[in-house]
């Protein structure tokens, strides 16, 4: 099958996209028993997620006073859609690619901004003021971190020379770009965990908003709502194994089991740290996003440019 | 159908989504609910199939009660336990299909949501008519309802006023009516806020629902029952102290599922059902852990200052640095080495960690007190505040203390303060009726 | 290599989506969907660069509108007395103002349109529109991107100072509000009473 193929593009975009959601979940829940509980149940936890996607089903979406059906409707829709154009950009293994296209990385930037107007647009078209200020917190919080995640991902094309998802994989043949830019990895996992709305960072869906964005949501559209969330966290962990760990290449193993092994790496990680770390205040989060996080993104452009002069 | 089946059986093992709701009397046993097994307790009413209404109904809980329940999304259903004895509004009468089970009987509940999802049991039917709350009365041809762009009454709803912010611009302030059955804020507690985008500009607390029932709150109900029982009857200073470690327990595992841990919050309740005065060094291990803890200490660290000016009592005193305890005037205290520990800052985070120590402290003392007995006369320090008969419950004087503490937060640290104060509406109430504030 | 047919047919859908997403924006009744459905238009001019070849053009473009048209959708909500910019209001006011210049601009782009001269060298499709673009911004054309680049950051800068904690009115967390018209005792910032 050829991959660029409309029939081949989707069956990689979405076996990787639900795989990576469904391992999310099943992590999710190992992890959060794991920390409450002490002990594990594999089973449980296996099952788990797809019970509760079930009675989802089963429940009836709820309606708000004159929400905007529409955009709450395709809210969900582009948030997804965003995370397929992501997971398209790069290749899984030696020419296992949808489209490894030569701005591909300006692609990934350009899905991910996207993202902010689909939250927004989910929390503001609910009319209701829990998932509206969701979605002020979000925009607050994607400016902060869209500069630091540009700027850790510019970094990473220039010792490939090249803005090609698959040439800046190619380019850590000798060397991973978290070896090297040491600085790209943990800033691009902060960013990331931002714009899947997802751990400490989950200020747009937080308790203290008895759910924010997903405050007024049920049934079926929270499903959606939910996935397409989790589509953009395995987009991030996809990307972050390929620009940071060298994607799919690595000894013994063929090119997509290495893939498959980083990115649930990063997915693990990005799980254990929302079981880990309480939820930023988002005052302070800003703060630190501009006076930190944006010149350590600098310091990291530049030192890779000048090593790679 | 076939399918339909298929997702049924699947959905019947799932845990019950469970949106709790605190009535009069119903605080003792909420920690319990996130405990059951295979119940999850959800932030929200969407996310909920099984309404769970712990404890009674006063009027004033009745009308948000019934627009909660239609908040459920089908299929539906609600449990009672409505506590004993049953003094409150009969929530059959209301509310056509409810269980009504005894108390922290999780069987029940998962049996109901068994069934539901089965289809051998009904979805709840709605209890209030599904009606625009205001008629539609714009005009123009996009129904602005005026001659401009905006202006008018849309959907009888007027129009957000226009206000200076901090950074001298004129903007839109939302207004917002929350609680009393909110997750983050305390059962009962009602805030009228105008917002300007997630900053709080205005707050009102809004009447207390537990204030105006003929009877008024039962104080053998309240979560501090054990306290004021022991302030009339001589109790063992080993079971206060043992109740005191219990309380600030489990009031921070609602701080830590706030900030968003909430998987270690429930390891924390765990904690907290099982307390027993041997467990002193697993909760002096939990305090080192979380104050170690720095995501959690930069959430909270500089929110919600409390002077010792505005409360000179109770935890929230003793975490701006004043050490001010009713146990230092109590006989019963003598001689097992207590002195009050404080903290200063005053925050949010020293009110974390002051509770967590103060757990530690009261099973240190529960396990040096042995059998020694504390004999009624003395004002007795409960969780929140000394207790002595015929004088305010400590938590009145918190409550009205939220308006000036709240304005120009933002939302999240707005919930976190309220939080960390520890209230209990039902306290205030009761406080309010025993006499007025000294 | 994509068929040309399917890139004459993609050019046509775009720019028929752009068109009709931009006439949208005046026929909708909500500031947000306004704001979005401009989103929509300029996407659909992205893709149309991507499909000249332009595409690192096309793709920035869309990057920076998401977050430039979701900021003006907060502004234009924050500013309007509209909870939540939810209520219906129109999008078009100033209808003799509005008439009398979409009139002049359309007559001026087509007049344009019809008398200019458009240069016709094909260029070499092998050729990486990426990095000729990124030879030109830093060769010729650089001290016109650097004037440009340098008085957008002096302005953000200004910006950021403007609107930042220690701002015009004092510290923001104190509560600071621009100074009284008349002589009043002075008072300390941030007290309440």
């Amino acid at each position: 099958m050829r991959w660029s193929s409309p029939l081949g593009a989707v069956v990689l975009v979405a076996g990787v996209l639900s795989a990576g959601a469904y391992v999310v979940a099943v992590l999710d829940v190992a992890l959060g028993r794991l920390t409450a509980a002490g002990h594990l149940r594999l089973r449980h936890a296996l099952r788990q997620p797809l019970d509760e996607t079930a009675l989802l089903l089963l429940t009836r979406p709820s309606r708000t006073e004159r929400p905007d059906a529409q955009a709450w409707a395709l809210a969900p829709a582009l948030l997804g859609a965003m995370a397929a154009a992501a997971v398209a950009t790069v290749p899984l293994g030696r020419g296992i690619a949808v489209a490894d296209v030569a701005d591909g990385i300006v692609l990934f930037g350009a899905a991910m901004a996207m993202v902010m107007v689909a939250v927004y647009l989910h929390g503001w078209s609910a009319n209701s003021p829990m998932p509206l200020l969701g979605g002020y917190r979000f925009i607050a919080l994607a400016l902060s971190y869209e500069m630091p995640l540009a700027l850790v991902l510019i970094a990473a094309a220039l010792p490939a020379e090249s803005l090609s998802v698959g040439a800046i994989v190619a380019s850590q043949h000798d060397l991973w770009n978290v070896v090297r830019q040491p600085l790209g990895l943990p800033l691009y996992l902060i960013a990331g965990a931002g714009l899947a709305f997802w751990g400490p960072l989950d200020t747009a869906d937080g308790p203290d908003l008895a759910g924010g964005t997903t405050a007024e949501v049920s049934g079926p559209s929270r499903v959606a709502w939910e996935l397409a969330r989790r589509f953009v966290l395995v987009a991030v962990a996809v990307m972050g194994a390929a620009v940071f760990l060298g994607g799919w290449q690595g000894p013994m193993l063929p090119g997509p089991a290495w893939m498959a092994l980083k990115t649930l790496v990063l997915l693990a990680g990005l799980v254990w740290m929302a079981h880990r770390v309480a939820r930023v205040r988002l005052e302070r989060f800003v703060v630190v996003a501009w006076t930190v996080l944006i010149p350590l993104a600098l310091v990291d452009v530049f030192v890779s440019g000048a090593i790679a002069l | 159908m076939g399918l339909r089946r298929a997702l049924a059986r699947l959905a019947a093992a799932a845990e019950a989504p469970v949106f709790p709701v605190i009535g009069a009397g119903g605080r003792s046993v909420a920690g319990e609910i996130a405990l059951l097994g295979g119940v999850r307790v959800v932030d929200s009413p969407r996310a909920a199939n099984v309404l769970l209404v712990v404890g009674g109904i006063t009027p004033g809980l009745l009308a948000p009660l019934l627009q909660v329940h239609d908040q459920l999304p089908t299929p539906r259903a609600t449990v009672w336990w409505p506590g004993e004895p049953v003094e409150h509004q009969d929530l059959r009468t209301v509310l056509g299909e409810v269980v009504v089970a005894r108390p922290g009987d999780g069987d029940t509940l998962r049996g109901v949501f068994a069934e539901l999802v089965g289809g051998g049991r009904l979805s709840d039917p709605p209890a209030l008519p599904d009606d625009e709350p205001a008629e539609w009365r714009g005009v123009g041809p996009y129904g602005q309802g005026g001659t401009g762009m905006t202006g008018g009454v849309p959907y009888g709803r007027p129009l957000a006023k226009r206000s200076p912010d901090p950074d001298g611009l004129e903007l839109d302030q939302l207004p917002l009516r929350i609680g009393p059955m909110f997750p983050p804020l305390p059962p009962g507690l009602i805030l009228d806020i105008a917002l300007q985008g997630d900053v709080i500009r205005e707050v009102a607390v809004g009447d207390n629902p537990f204030l105006g029932h003929p009877d008024g709150p039962a104080p053998a109900g309240l979560d501090t029952a054990l306290f004021l029982e022991a302030a009339r009857r001589p109790q063992p200073v080993a079971t206060i102290e043992l109740a005191r470690a219990r309380h600030h327990l489990r009031w921070a595992a609602g701080t830590l599922r706030l900030h968003g841990l909430a998987s270690e919050s429930l390891r924390v309740l765990r904690l907290a059902r099982a307390l027993r005065p041997e467990h002193a060094l697993e909760v002096e291990t939990l305090a080192r852990r979380l104050r170690g803890r720095r995501s959690l200490s930069w959430a909270t660290r500089g929110v919600g200052v409390v002077t010792p000016a505005q409360v000179g009592f109770g935890p929230v005193a003793r975490a701006a640095g004043v050490a001010v305890d009713a146990r230092l005037d109590d006989p019963a205290y003598d001689g097992i080495g207590f002195s009050p520990v404080v903290n200063d800052g005053g925050d949010a985070r020293a009110r974390l960690r002051q509770r967590l120590a103060e757990a530690a402290q009261a099973l240190d003392l529960a396990n040096r007190a042995g059998a020694r007995v504390r004999q009624p006369g003395p004002a007795l320090e409960g969780p929140r505040g000394p207790l002595s008969a015929g004088e305010a419950l400590p938590s009145a004087a918190l409550v009205d203390l939220l308006p000036r503490l709240l304005v120009g937060q933002e939302w999240g640290d707005a919930m976190t303060t309220v939080a960390s104060l520890d209230l209990d509406l039902e306290e205030a109430a009761a406080g309010a009726r025993a006499g007025a504030p000294a | 290599m994509i068929r040309s047919g399917t890139v004459d047919i993609a050019f046509w859908m775009f720019s028929a989506g752009s068109v009709v997403a931009a006439w949208l924006v005046f026929r909708t009744d909500s500031m947000v969907r306004a704001a979005y459905w401009l989103l929509a238009s300029f996407a659909g001019v992205g893709a149309l660069m991507v499909l000249l070849n332009a595409r690192f053009l096309g793709l920035v473009l869309v990057l920076m509108m998401a977050g430039e048209m979701t900021i003006m959708a907060v502004f234009m909500v924050m500013f309007m007395m509209n909870p939540a910019g939810l209520n219906p209001m129109t999008m078009v006011h100033q209808h003799r103002t509005a008439k009398i210049a979409g009139v002049f601009a359309f007559a001026g782009l087509a007049l344009v349109g019809l008398v200019a001269d458009f240069p016709d060298r094909p260029a070499d499709a092998r050729r990486d529109p990426t990095s000729d673009l990124g030879r030109e911004l830093l060769g010729d054309s650089m001290l016109v991107f650097e004037t440009a680049g340098v008085t957008l950051l002096a302005t953000m800068i200004g910006a950021i100072a403007i609107a930042s904690k220690r701002g015009r009115y004092g510290d923001a967390e104190q509560g600071s509000a621009p100074p009284a018209l008349e002589e009043k005792p002075p008072e300390p910032a941030g007290m309440e009473h």
